[in-house]
């Protein structure tokens, strides 16, 4: 048993072929769990980048193992190795790229797509542990961000429900309806720390907006506050971001 | 490792050509699949980016196993996995919608030049290997895919009102039929005959009830115009 993990540890068919293939499987996994909340990365996405991440540092330990062997008089002519984990040091930079371009500011002021970088960032980082053969770490780690998506994204999406802090983005007819909605908002014994004004433009047909950062007193569905407030007249769009 | 690579391992015109003709073959087959579904990146990008990258470590091995340099072998080959990002994160783009699209082509792109930096290192098994899983999973398991986006708990609905004071109706029904409502966006119509104001709800959707009867039930609710999914 020990000889057999022991085997596979080290570079050659065999092992090549499980790492892949493992990283195929857990990096589908995380895809899987992600890829059923119609997020931007679906499982295949996270498939690739799992296997290339583990393909790169096969390739870095292939390059050293053949320095050690084939090419060992080269290494004596010049004296250099290689680095192993230079090719795959790379995903962790190149990945960070890849994911920057999943997040997106909306024009209401909400920022999108940061966990699905994040979690595609999670699952490159796992296809190296994978492609290094080791195994303990890699199911720790599986087990661990498997939790994190599957288990903790309903505790999260409770945990904003019933958070009495909310960020409310509205758009109105015009400056003077800023007071109308805050003593709208006083009625329901709602606190406004700030308010982020933006004057609109008439010629593109753009309304005033403001993002309220408000904290509820008492508890209440969020939804019910929205409902309420777009009660009043000169309301032109309510989101919370 | 294979044996019978070994001499293609070496600097040979013959190696040579191998792994540069496999680069090529690898990276297109990989893009013919892309190309076949209308995405942005077809197979000559593949090819082009696959074809790129297995020179850098063609080149980077030949300065140092044949000149004998003081290098390391690794890195001009390193720079392309960070320089591929670059370039896949370009093929995002946002829709006006707030959807994010070509990412799974971003992450494919990506994993060709990595095949490809493989290919011209002589790593010959990993380079093939992943592009025969590769090949496997976009071929076989796209079906997949479209499965899994059956079971989606959450639902995007739309719904148009005639008269705005409904809303808190419509909020009210889902409260008592027990569906969490994780975001909403109203808004008013500004010039439209047939409804004054629309909302997107995000829904988290419970088993026991269908899409249909839910968005029958919100049809029924004075005031609504129309309920449809997203």
């Amino acid at each position: 048993m020990s000889d057999t993990i022991s085997f596979l540890r080290e570079i050659n068919l065999w092992s090549v072929i499980l790492r892949l293939i493992m990283a195929l499987f857990f990096g589908g996994l995380i895809g899987m769990e992600r890829g059923s909340r119609h997020k931007a990365a679906g499982f295949r996405t996270y498939m690739l980048v799992c296997l290339g991440a583990a393909l790169t540092m096969l390739l870095g330990q292939y390059q050293s193992e053949m320095l050690d062997v084939y090419w060992i008089e080269c290494a004596n002519v010049t004296g250099m190795r290689t680095d192993v984990t230079r090719f795959s040091a790379q995903v962790i930079n190149g990945i960070g790229f890849l994911g920057a371009g999943t997040i997106i500011v909306t024009e209401h002021q909400a920022v999108k797509g940061l966990t699905t970088a994040a979690a595609l960032w999670a699952s490159a980082c796992m296809g190296l542990v994978i492609g290094a053969g080791y195994y303990e770490c890699v199911f720790l780690g599986f087990v661990l961000i498997f939790f994190c998506v599957r288990i903790l994204n309903p505790i999260e999406t409770h945990l904003i429900e019933k958070s009495r802090n909310m960020n409310l983005y509205i758009e109105f007819e015009s400056m003077d309806d800023v007071r109308a909605i805050a003593a709208c908002l006083r009625e329901y014994s709602i606190h406004i720390y700030d308010i982020d004004l933006e004057h609109g433009k008439k010629e593109e047909y753009r309304y005033p907006s403001a993002v309220f950062t408000l904290r509820l007193n008492d508890k209440r569905s969020h939804a019910g506050i929205i409902a309420a407030l777009f009660k009043l007249e000169h309301i032109k769009l309510i989101e919370e971001v | 490792m294979i044996t019978l690579f070994m001499p293609l391992r070496g600097f040979s015109i013959a190696a040579l050509c191998v792994r540069m003709v496999l680069a090529f073959i690898c990276g297109g087959l990989v893009g013919i699949e892309r190309e076949y579904k209308r995405r942005p990146a077809g197979f000559r990008t593949h090819i082009l980016i696959c074809m790129g990258a297995a020179m850098t470590t063609l080149t980077s091995q030949y300065l140092y196993l044949e000149m004998n340099y003081q290098t390391d072998m690794a890195r001009l080959g390193a720079q392309v996995i960070a320089g591929i990002g670059f370039i896949g994160a370009g093929t995002i783009i946002v829709t006006r919608r707030q959807r994010i699209k070509g990412l799974t082509t971003a992450a494919g792109l990506w994993a060709t030049a990595i095949i490809g930096l493989s290919l011209g290192a002589g790593f010959y098994e990993g380079g093939l290997l992943a592009t025969i899983l590769i090949l496997t999973v976009e071929l076989l398991l796209s079906k997949i895919g479209y499965l899994v986006q059956e079971y989606n708990p959450e639902l995007n609905i739309y719904v148009e009102y005639q008269d705005r004071m409904c809303l808190e109706r419509v909020v009210q029904a889902l409260q008592n039929k027990n569906i969490r409502v994780l975001n909403m966006e109203v808004m008013r119509a500004t010039s439209s005959e047939r409804h004054s104001a629309s909302t997107i709800f995000l829904l988290r959707r419970h088993k026991n009830i269908s899409v249909d009867d839910l968005l029958s039930a919100i049809t029924k609710i004075e005031g609504v115009a129309t309920a449809e999914e997203l």
